[in-house]
């Protein structure tokens, strides 16, 4: 049918082992990065870009950072808000002590600030495995959102203790700050996250990932096999904790504008962990599909009875969805417990060998 | 496939609510809250504001011959969705109310870009008194430097505060640090102690340590910046600690009945500042009852109604409703826009006969705001708890502004300078 593979011949190892080797999946692909890059920028209105294409890409690239920790090294971890704190105070410190530096470097830049702090924090890892390592990532949580709010010196000495973005330009456009255009601002956020997934993409692939893999797998084995569990496991906090510190300059850069330090409290870290679990641990395109439906979902159906005309209070529209959305993330777990990457994969396995019972 | 239908159903969704707006109306959204951590306090709020623009439909027709749609976008008092809802509503809007400090924190740079008027009414960043500066950011009637002033004047009046020490209790957020620079200023001035105890937002219902702290400093009074359940932990601790609760005195947020209920009796004594009263007598109330709640189309209970918090949502919308009013009039139309209404919050000029016109009797005090004023000043008075409700116990208070007018210029320039390019108000003489 629609991802019939007959007549796509194999005839060397390097196409056997191709990125794409169904040719169906590259033509996806690239519907997809033409909507994202084309079509979606030249129809979205203010309000879509505000609040369902920049959110669900930023939360996106924060659940890839923590699924490269949590799905691909098994290092599970509570303190993803933290890391993006530090990404954005780093941010924030960095274009307010060097005005005239490109906020796209510095948004680049920011992330190696998380990825030390990162890796000072999986060292428990370790010696300890599972839940007594969230515990110590939790610590993480709780001593940065404290320290956020302590040292007057990451917030500039602001009366309010909040950061706020300052207008920033490249070559006279405004990308950050309130006079910013939300084109821009999608455009810089797409460029990243589409930089950042291509990264991790081939990082998973390669040596980096199966060590990752492996450790995740059973780590003894591993270990009796030659890999270092030192390095495997520090890597993993480091590559990790990098992208989510990119992702937390994005999100007070590119979106919120504002932020105070409660806003990198625990919920967030839930919040994105949740995106992880339900799109699947393990997998890229998860992470997507988990945003789309954590972050995006709730925004549609506060639309619906609005443009369905029906009455109703904008209370109990919240009311009743966290109610629907709570109920298809228990749906969904219960229909595919991996995620909605799995189910993905089982759809498209189904069609390769459509019309045979799979 | 899901991605691109739920995509392009929302890109649909979101073009038509921003093609629906109906023509011949006043578009007032309010950023409410209901849900969340908060909703305790707001609901009273939201009702009386919902409440008085009901009564000005059904009343007069509207302000002005034209009908207010109030209509409310749930934030659930969360900073993400208060985003969602400014950028749902900023359409057709021609005000924001954005309900919490830190969804203010975020539009209040935008307001610039999008030149909607932001109404906090008694909240927010205190400098916003500076008009030229924060062009379209109003705390009217009052701001926490205000607040902050006058309850150390009263404090005052108890007698000398020399030596004395006072503790400011307040929520770990840029809601609680905003008085902090003023309290400093006046510790200086009149010689006590401040001694800053901050309470984190994980702690709001257990303070404990943080009494326990005031157990050990001993100080002659303390002043709280609390916000919802923050109250009624510092309450009862108080009560449990023994805290002579007649020292015990907080801002105008901290003054709701119903945290104040939970201690009941022992809670007899504490104070709490605020720039309005629930006077039941006055016209208004009368107004509401007949309008609104007989026609049965209000939220609110009896209870809440005597409330405080619901008196105060009530002038909320009534200062909201007279910024149209002098807008309307000063543009000779009907249908005001954004613009228009801003100056018209500019404009407002509360005089002690226009309140009773109103029948707002014995509930504001007057004030006038003009371009380089947007806070008013209207002042306030002491509330007591009497062990069932709070009543007024003090005569009316006037916050000694000049003292704190350069720190505000000074914030504003500082504001102003790390958010540049900021448009000031040149032609603003700076007259009050």
């Amino acid at each position: 049918m629609l991802y019939r593979t007959a007549g796509q011949f194999k005839t060397t190892y390097q196409a056997d082992q191709a990125l794409f080797p169904v040719r169906q999946d590259a033509f996806l692909l690239g519907v997809i990065l033409l909507f994202a890059w084309v079509i979606f920028p030249l129809t979205a209105s203010e309000f879509a870009f505000q609040t369902l294409l920049i959110p669900i890409l930023i939360y996106s690239l924060a659940a890839l950072g923590l699924n490269v920790l949590t799905g691909y090294a098994g290092q599970l971890s509570l303190g993803t808000a933290a890391f993006m704190g530090v990404g954005a105070y780093a941010c924030y410190k960095l274009i307010t002590i060097m005005p005239w530096m490109n906020p796209i470097v510095a948004i680049l830049l920011s992330g190696v600030f998380s990825a030390g702090i990162g890796v000072a924090f999986g060292i428990p890892s370790l010696r300890i495995k599972g839940f007594y390592l969230a515990i110590a990532t939790l610590a993480a949580q709780f001593f940065l959102v404290w320290l956020f709010e302590k040292w007057a010196w990451l917030y500039n000495y602001n009366a309010s203790g909040a950061i706020q973005v300052p207008n920033l330009d490249i070559f006279g456009l405004y990308v950050s700050g309130p006079q910013a255009s939300s084109i821009v601002q999608y455009y810089v956020v797409l460029f990243i996250v589409c930089l950042l997934t291509m990264l991790c993409i081939n990082l998973t692939r390669g040596t980096l990932g199966r060590t990752w893999k492996a450790t995740r797998d059973m780590d003894i084995a591993a270990e009796l096999i030659g890999i270092n569990l030192m390095k495997s496991k520090l890597t993993a906090f480091m590559v990790s904790s990098y992208i989510v510190g990119v992702a937390g300059a994005l999100f007070v850069f590119m979106w919120r504008g504002a932020a105070e330090p409660n806003l990198f409290d625990i919920p967030l870290s839930f919040r994105i962990l949740f995106i992880a679990i339900i799109g699947g641990l393990g997998s890229i395109m998860g992470n997507y599909l988990g945003a789309i439906l954590i972050v995006g979902l709730p925004v549609v159906l506060n639309l619906v009875p609005n443009a369905l005309g029906i009455p109703i209070d904008s209370a109990t529209v919240e009311h009743l969805n966290i109610m629907i959305v709570g109920s298809l993330i228990v749906f969904f777990l219960i229909v595919e417990p991996h995620g909605l990457a799995q189910l993905w994969r089982l759809i498209r396995e189904k069609l390769i060998i459509w019309p045979f019972p799979h | 496939m899901t991605r691109f239908t739920k995509l392009a159903v929302a890109a649909v969704v979101a073009g038509l609510t921003a093609g629906s707006a109906l023509a011949e109306e006043l578009y007032l959204p309010n950023l409410a809250y209901r849900t969340g951590p908060f909703a305790a306090t707001g609901i009273p709020l939201m009702n009386g504001q919902a409440d008085y623009m009901a009564m000005l439909n059904a009343r007069d027709g509207g302000i002005g011959g034209v009908m207010v749609n109030a209509e409310e976008c749930e934030t659930g008092y969360s900073t993400e969705k208060g985003v969602e809802c400014y950028e749902k509503t900023k359409g057709q809007a021609i005000v924001t109310q954005p309900w919490s400090t830190g969804i203010t924190l975020q539009v209040l740079p935008k307001s610039n870009v999008d030149e909607i008027p932001i109404l906090a009414s008694g909240y927010g960043f205190s400098p916003m008194m500076q008009g030229e500066t924060f062009q379209w950011a109003f705390n009217t009637p009052g701001g926490y430097w205000d607040a902050a002033d006058m309850i150390i004047q009263y404090l005052e009046g108890q007698g000398s505060l020399e030596g004395k020490k006072i503790v400011h209790l307040h929520l770990d957020h840029p809601f609680g640090k905003e008085p902090l620079p003023v309290l400093e200023q006046l510790a200086e001035e009149k010689g006590f102690e401040l001694v800053p105890i901050p309470v984190g937002l994980k702690e709001m219902q257990n303070q404990s340590a943080q009494w326990l702290q005031i157990r050990r400093e001993r100080p002659d009074y303390v002043v709280m910046w609390g916000w919802g359940a923050m109250n009624a932990g510092a309450v009862t601790e108080a009560v449990k600690t023994k805290f002579p609760m007649e020292n015990f005195i907080g801002v105008w947020w901290a003054g709701h009945d119903a945290d104040l209920r939970l201690v009941g009796e022992a809670g007899k004594g504490y104070k709490s500042i605020s720039w309005s009263i629930p006077n039941l007598d006055a016209p208004v109330y009368a107004d509401v009852q007949k309008h609104v709640i007989d026609a049965g189309l209000s939220k609110t209970d009896a209870e809440e109604m005597k409330g405080v918090f619901y008196g105060r949502g009530l002038l909320i919308s009534a200062i909201l409703a007279e910024g149209v009013i002098s807008a309307q009039k000063h543009f000779e139309t009907d249908v005001i826009d954004a613009k228009q209404l801003r100056w018209g919050l500019e404009n407002i000029d509360m005089s002690e006969a226009r309140i009773e016109e109103l029948g707002l009797t014995g509930m504001i005090a007057p004030f006038k705001t003009s371009c380089n004023n947007h806070t008013g000043h209207s002042g306030g008075w002491i509330m007591e708890w009497d062990g069932e409700k709070f009543v007024q116990a003090s005569d009316h208070l006037t916050p000694n502004i000049e003292s704190y007018r350069a720190l505000a210029a000074e914030s504003a320039a500082e504001y102003a300078e790390a958010n540049a390019p900021w448009p000031v108000n040149e032609d603003c003489a700076a007259t009050n």
